[in-house]
């Protein structure tokens, strides 16, 4: 679940950042495997953006596992594409509900997981900008 | 409620007690102290006699509304805490304690779910 970065960037909150990835990249993956492989029919749309969201979320991962090394390129883009993804999906559900005969892991937001798919990259872009301002990330 | 509800609702419980100690130790900053991973593996436990009861439950003729996600949630359930505890094995920073709350709560939700699907 860790990176096996320099002993600078071994701890800090994203060791949390990316304990909650991977718990989203297991569920969302597991959950999208179950819709896409036993009722894709049932709701297309809403099953793709799953498997979106899971791709995502493995790309999340890697990506703050790389800017805890001191890359934070990817996870920056990585981030604001996660965010416009759940915005963009759970304002469709709300205005085109006919697209989302069942709930995608985005859906409303994010909310039958609590709203934290919303949160989780707000919070990981957060993070980004206070090791900008505060320099590499350190340990405790 | 049967028994397998009432242990979903004892590690649901517990598994919210280890997360807010986790986060009071994220919150004062202080190292990880062991008997934080010890209150981690007694929540395996649980989590496991969970497994155990919701298997059981299911072999005695109880259908799940879908095997494959009752089956992925067992699985959660029982891999969540000891990934989080072998992977911080060595790390004993605050912020390691923020990793044990995170498992913590995914475990209870899973223990709820559990509770719903089977």
């Amino acid at each position: 679940m860790t990176a096996t970065s320099p002993a600078t960037t071994r701890s800090g909150p994203h060791l949390v950042l990316l304990t909650v990835y991977a718990i989203f990249v297991l569920a969302a993956g597991a959950r999208s495997l179950v819709q896409v492989f036993t009722r894709f029919d049932e709701a297309p749309i809403a099953y793709s953006l799953s498997v979106v969201a899971a791709a995502t979320y493995v790309a999340g991962w890697f990506a703050i596992r790389r800017a805890a090394a001191g890359s934070a390129g990817f996870a920056k883009i990585m981030l604001w594409v996660e965010l416009a993804g759940v915005v963009t999906v759970g304002v469709l559900s709300l205005v085109v509900p006919s697209w989302f005969p069942d709930a995608s892991v985005w859906s409303k937001f994010g909310s039958g997981y609590g709203f934290v798919p919303a949160l989780l990259p707000i919070l990981g872009l957060l993070w980004l900008w206070r090791g900008r301002t505060s320099g590499p990330t350190e340990g405790v | 409620m049967d028994a397998v509800t009432l242990i979903a609702f004892i590690v649901a419980g517990y598994a919210a007690f280890v997360t807010i100690a986790a986060a009071l130790g994220v919150a004062l900053r202080a190292p990880r102290p062991r008997w934080l991973d010890q209150l981690g593996w007694m929540l395996e436990i649980l989590a496991v006699v969970l497994a155990i009861g919701a298997l059981a439950a299911w072999s005695a003729g109880r259908k799940p509304e879908s095997l494959s996600t009752f089956l992925g949630y067992l699985g959660a359930l029982v891999c969540l805490m000891p990934l989080a505890l072998q992977t911080m094995r060595e790390d004993r920073s605050t912020w390691s304690s923020g990793v044990i709350a995170a498992a913590a709560l995914a475990t209870g939700v899973v223990a709820v779910r559990v509770m719903m699907v089977r």
